[in-house]
């Protein structure tokens, strides 16, 4: 009476050696790459000798990026990249992303192709869940769990429940991922029922997604509790790794017959461009109910939604407009590679030309620890993932989650403003 | 088979990792004495100071949902928490990040019903680890923990993560891990 398995079961199964698995079961699984970053890299490195290994297990496959606190802003800082670089050097790491050639670590591993479908990839950084849009197992670990995949190429993982969001409606004008993902984290609440979860989005609505979208969406699982988020793949997923993924793969898709925890229908038909309120994820309100209010630091950039498809939009509602003078906007691309093209494009120079600052890229100030930080009374609105208290800085500051679509609008009246009404 | 007993801090609300290891620690090295010196700092006022919480003397913490939630995975939370004292946390359910770091720590992190809505903090607890029954000797009520995986106890048993798998490494058994 076997039923077939969910995408993330056949991944963990196919990883491990096994012919299926069960949510429950606990496996040994092939890790396909490893991250690890500046601010946490020297420690998963040392941890990596304290068991007894000198040299990483593939040095084509443990991935190193310089991106919480590049360009560093304090002599500690500086000192620490500084032996951050030197340890990655002494393991004859082959992709090592440092400033000038610098991204924020989740974007560099999907863009550059270290992320593979059917595969498992883990990072020493929350949003590693980005990298489910490729159909890849993504997951968040902490320095010891990299360094011991560092060492041997394996990790543990418990397997989750499947959960399935099926998505169906047209995407509405000025709408993007970023609404449906906050619009889930309403429905699901923050301290919600997904906790441990796999949460699979099909349907057609997210078939219509480009790549951008689904790494949105898959990003921000974590932040819902969930153990991974994941997209199968497609044609859209051929189509973005042809010339990009580092290494041959084959998709892996879920069984019809697959069982999940909890079946969820949505359709987007009427879903509106949306904003999470100040402190809390899952309070969310469609823009129109909290247009006018008035905010003074406009952010956006991230893992979230830091990518080309995020300065396209901002570009087409920004082009021949003049941000607020009230409103300091900053935008940070999520990688050089980001960045070039969106200079090629034309986009940053219609974001200067409206008054706009732009930031190399880094994490900046999303975590409150590096460029962009928020001060006492700020009120933010920012395309980031993450508003609860001191977030981007004080305590004292207020941080509304949006779109890239939403910011930029707004930035333009020095007001929440809802795209849709734009003249 | 061993029993535990000591002073229980009882969380009032959901407690975030942003709150038990505060943003300027991030960068710090993960460090039982370092990081318990500033350990849950974030989560009231009376523990914003070197060793404010250490000093309580707290042996276990009990939470109701998403204990150590928020997102953050840093190891400095389980960490500081080991340095403090705390020999195991029971709530409701657990942040997955923050669950597989204290599983390779071997932090007991052991999901228990409602176990917030009987305790108060300051009252002893005592942890019976073969039946896995909590007491809390001050009130009289008990309750039930839900049963650690095997691989939990093994994890814990071998002194972690690190001095399992150093182990494992050191006997060429990797191929076996499975």
């Amino acid at each position: 009476m076997a039923t077939g398995m969910t995408i993330t079961e056949k991944i963990m199964a196919r990883n491990s050696g096994r012919d299926r698995v069960v949510p429950g079961e606990l496996v040994w699984t092939d890790v396909h790459t490893v991250m690890t970053m500046d601010y946490l890299g020297k420690q998963t490195f040392s941890k990596l000798h304290e068991l007894g290994v000198g040299q990483v297990f593939d040095k084509d496959r443990v991935i190193c990026v310089s991106d919480h606190l590049i360009p560093p802003p304090t002599e500690q800082f500086a000192t620490m990249l500084n032996e951050w670089r030197k340890v990655v050097r002494e393991h004859d790491i082959t992709h090592f992303y440092d400033l000038g050639r610098q991204g924020i670590a989740h974007q560099i591993m999907v863009e550059q192709g270290h992320v593979l479908p059917g595969t498992i990839s883990i990072g020493t950084d929350s949003h590693a869940n980005t990298y489910g849009a490729v159909g890849a197992v993504g997951n968040a670990v902490g320095v010891t769990d990299a360094a011991v995949a560092m060492a041997i190429g394996k990790a543990w993982f418990r397997v989750p429940e499947s959960v399935k969001f099926h998505v169906t409606g047209q995407w509405q004008p000025w709408v993007m991922a970023k609404d449906l993902s906050l619009h889930i984290m309403g429905m699901m609440h923050w301290n919600g029922h997904l906790i441990y979860k796999s949460l699979e989005f099909c349907g057609p609505s997210i078939e219509a997604l480009g790549m951008a979208g689904r790494m949105t969406l898959c990003n921000m699982t974590v932040d819902l509790g969930a153990k991974n988020g994941i997209v199968a793949p497609d044609a859209v997923t051929a189509q973005y790794l042809e010339g990009r993924a580092k290494g041959a793969w084959t998709p892996v898709t879920s069984d019809p017959d697959a069982h999940y925890d909890a079946e969820y229908e949505v359709d987007i038909t009427n879903l509106g461009p949306t904003v999470a309120l100040p402190d809390k994820l899952d309070d969310i309100a469609p823009v129109e109910q909290v247009a006018g209010r008035k905010f003074n630091k406009a952010f956006v950039g991230t893992c979230t939604n830091g990518r080309l498809e995020d300065m396209e939009m901002m570009a087409r509602i920004l082009e021949g407009k003049q941000i607020h003078r009230d409103v300091n906007m900053l935008v940070v691309p999520a990688s050089q590679d980001v960045f070039l093209e969106s200079m090629k494009r034309g986009y940053l120079q219609i974001l200067v030309a409206a008054g706009a600052a732009i930031d190399t890229p880094s994490c900046a100030a999303c975590a409150g620890i590096h460029t962009g930080v928020a001060g006492d009374g700020d009120i933010v609105l920012s395309a980031g993932n993450r508003n609860m208290k001191g977030r981007m800085g004080s305590k004292n500051a207020q941080i509304y989650l949006t779109s890239p679509a939403v910011v930029a609008a707004s930035a333009i009246y020095g007001v929440i403003t809802d795209p849709r009404e734009l003249p | 088979m061993s029993v535990i007993q000591g002073k229980v801090w009882v969380a009032r609300d959901y407690v975030m990792a942003y709150d038990i290891i505060v943003q300027r620690f991030w960068t710090a090295p993960i460090d039982p004495v370092e990081n318990a010196k500033w350990v849950m700092a974030g989560v009231d006022p009376a523990f914003d100071r070197e060793n404010g919480f250490t000093d309580q003397g707290y042996t276990f913490i009990v939470a109701a949902h998403n204990f150590a939630g928020g997102g953050k995975s840093i190891e400095h939370v389980i960490a500081g928490l080991m340095g403090a004292g705390i020999r195991a946390v029971f709530a409701d359910s657990f942040a997955r990040l923050q669950f597989r770091n204290a599983i390779n720590y071997g932090l007991p992190f052991v999901t228990c019903r409602d176990i917030a809505k009987g305790c108060a903090t300051g009252d002893m607890l005592s942890w019976d680890t073969a039946t896995g029954i909590v007491t809390n000797l001050t009130n009289g009520q008990v309750f039930q923990t839900v049963p650690v995986a095997p691989f939990v106890e093994e994890v814990a048993a071998a002194g972690g993560l690190m001095a399992f798998v150093r182990r494992v490494i050191a006997e060429g058994r990797v191929g076996e891990l499975s």
